[in-house]
């Protein structure tokens, strides 16, 4: 990896080259982050400030890093502007969404592997034509986890959205038709899972040419009845996170086996980059 | 007339007393995994790699022949050029039962990585076009299943060829891409063509948006592999030098191959 000429820390996140490693997880609860980093060997943190909480440990010996990106999409891109500046390449965003299939059991988990971009920081990057798609060796190593972990986890699209109380109570805002329909438009889609930072990440990821993939734990039903008791004793985080780190060792080791590092910008290193 | 939820429950099953007006073709005639070139020139030599390949249909743009693989039932449909008639293409053929697409053809190099020979497996596609707007939102991404994309790389990997995953731009004007000085429109089509770049863009072709959109809609899977022909960010003696050794055999082996690791792996998972 390039050694990163920016010294001084980072505005927001508060960190510097040296601080974090390559790899990444990134969930949006600050409060989530020291129980993901309990999955590290030796992790400690390294830095808090505002939403953005990071610890950094190892994983097969190789530094891993945890950084909280608060909800949505303008504090994550900044969240992953700053991590590339000193260093990261590859990031996992880990986090809970909402069911968009019938046939999903609260519980399961999406593997994100294209995002609706239905959010405002995108379009700050590239027209909304570009597909908001996840890097594929990430993806895949995520689907590996889960097989290892065996963890029923659904490979699909997600959508991104910027208005939470819009997605849980739709019927409330002045544009409630609209939102009706094109939530059940993405269900004809075939979308599984509803959040809030995939698009924003897997956009900022292909400008800057990182990979990215996501794992979500799915919670509800699409139209939005309560959950069971039975359903809710499902919900398991641990599921989840055992399955991300599992998809971050498959990772690991398929990119040492692979011969290393792909530099950022090189052929290999870009977002969807060389098979 | 199907409902979008029957058409997404259907399968492999053919919709009963559906006419493929525009295809001419009917269930009994067509595998469940279909090529689709654009060119209808290409299907005869891509089915000369299926076993037992006859020509099925030709009416408009689309000229379908069918064979098989590993003895499964096996399909190459032209589509023509454009979302438009791709989009008709998919629809009819999942009406029909067939349910597993690749996309087979020629595209632009858009990075300086991209040599002219090399091939492209597109994961997803940028929808610069019009025709999947009358499906789904422009903020829904057009992305490959990505168990044929998985597969597109397995067979890259078995013929050899050099390959590269990522995202196509679908555009709906040829013209607008390799002059885009002829257009009334020239400074937004050089803005957007330097973003899509910068976004990390491979290639250039003009049927994957549709594809992928209508293939998942209708709970199909689909995705593409392109020769990159010729790259417009590349020096223009070095591109002629290399389109002289230019030929479709490493495109066309792949594809046919994705094909034979589709079946492989369909078959083990139906095993269990």
């Amino acid at each position: 990896m390039a050694v990163p000429a920016v010294e001084e820390l980072q505005h927001h996140v508060q960190l510097k080259p040296g601080d974090v490693g390559r790899y990444v997880f990134l969930p949006g609860d600050p409060g989530r982050c020291e129980k993901i980093a309990s999955y590290f060997e030796g992790p400690r943190q390294v830095a808090q400030n505002r939403e953005y909480n990071t610890y950094t440990g190892t994983l097969l010996g190789e530094p891993v890093s945890v950084t909280s990106t608060g909800i949505g999409g303008p504090s994550s891109a900044i969240a992953m502007e700053e991590l590339t500046k000193i260093g990261a390449d590859t990031f996992i965003r880990v986090g809970t969404s909402g069911a968009m299939q019938e046939w999903i059991e609260p519980g399961d988990l999406g593997i994100v592997w294209g995002a609706i971009r239905d959010e405002g920081t995108s379009l700050h990057y590239l027209p909304v034509e570009f597909p908001a798609v996840a890097n594929l060796d990430v993806t895949l190593a995520l689907r590996e986890g889960a097989r290892r972990t065996g963890a029923r986890a659904h490979v699909g699209i997600g959508q991104s959205k910027d208005s939470f109380y819009g997605q849980h109570e739709p019927g409330r805002m002045p544009v409630a038709q609209r939102l009706h329909d094109r939530w059940a438009a993405w269900m004809a889609g075939g979308a599984i899972c509803s959040e809030m930072e995939a698009a924003t990440l897997y956009i900022v990821a292909a400008s800057l040419g990182v990979r990215a993939g996501g794992i979500m734990l799915i919670a509800g039903h699409p139209d939005q009845r309560p959950m069971t008791p039975e359903e809710s004793a499902r919900m398991d985080l641990d599921v989840l996170l055992r399955t991300a780190i599992e998809g971050l060792k498959v990772l690991i080791e398929a990119d040492r086996a692979a011969g290393g590092t792909p530099g950022r910008g090189s052929a290999n290193g870009r977002a969807n980059g060389q098979a | 007339m199907t409902s979008v939820t029957e058409l997404a429950a259907s399968g492999r099953t053919p919709i009963p007393g559906f006419v493929a007006e525009h295809l001419h073709v009917t269930p009994d005639q067509i595998g469940r995994y279909v090529l689709l070139p654009g060119d209808p020139g290409r299907c005869e030599p891509i089915a000369r790699h299926f076993d037992d390949a006859r020509h099925i249909a030709t009416h408009r743009e689309y000229v379908t022949w069918t064979g098989s693989l590993l003895g499964e039932p096996v399909s190459v449909v032209s589509t023509g050029i454009g979302c438009p008639s791709a989009a008709i293409a998919v629809e009819e053929l999942s009406r029909l039962g067939a349910d597993t697409f690749i996309r087979v053809g020629t595209s632009g190099g858009m990075q300086p990585f991209c040599g002219v020979g090399d091939l492209a497996i597109v994961s997803a596609a940028i929808r610069d076009e019009g025709t999947t707007s009358h499906y789904l939102p422009m903020e829904f991404p057009a992305v490959a299943d990505i168990d044929v994309v998985d597969a597109l790389r397995e067979a890259a990997r078995r013929t050899g060829a050099r390959a590269h995953v990522g995202v196509s731009q679908s555009k709906d004007s040829f013209y607008g891409e390799i002059d885009p000085d002829s257009s009334p429109v020239a400074p937004q089509l050089h803005a957007r063509w330097s973003a899509w770049v910068k976004g990390g863009a491979i290639c250039s072709e003009m049927e994957a948006a549709a594809i992928f959109t209508v293939a998942a809609i209708r709970r199909r899977r689909a995705g593409g592999v392109m020769l990159m022909a010729g790259n417009l960010e590349m020096p223009q003696e070095e591109l002629e030098a290399a389109m002289k050794t230019l030929t479709l055999d490493g495109l066309i082996g792949t594809a046919v191959e994705a094909l034979r690791v589709m079946i492989e792996r369909d078959h083990a998972a139906a095993a269990g």
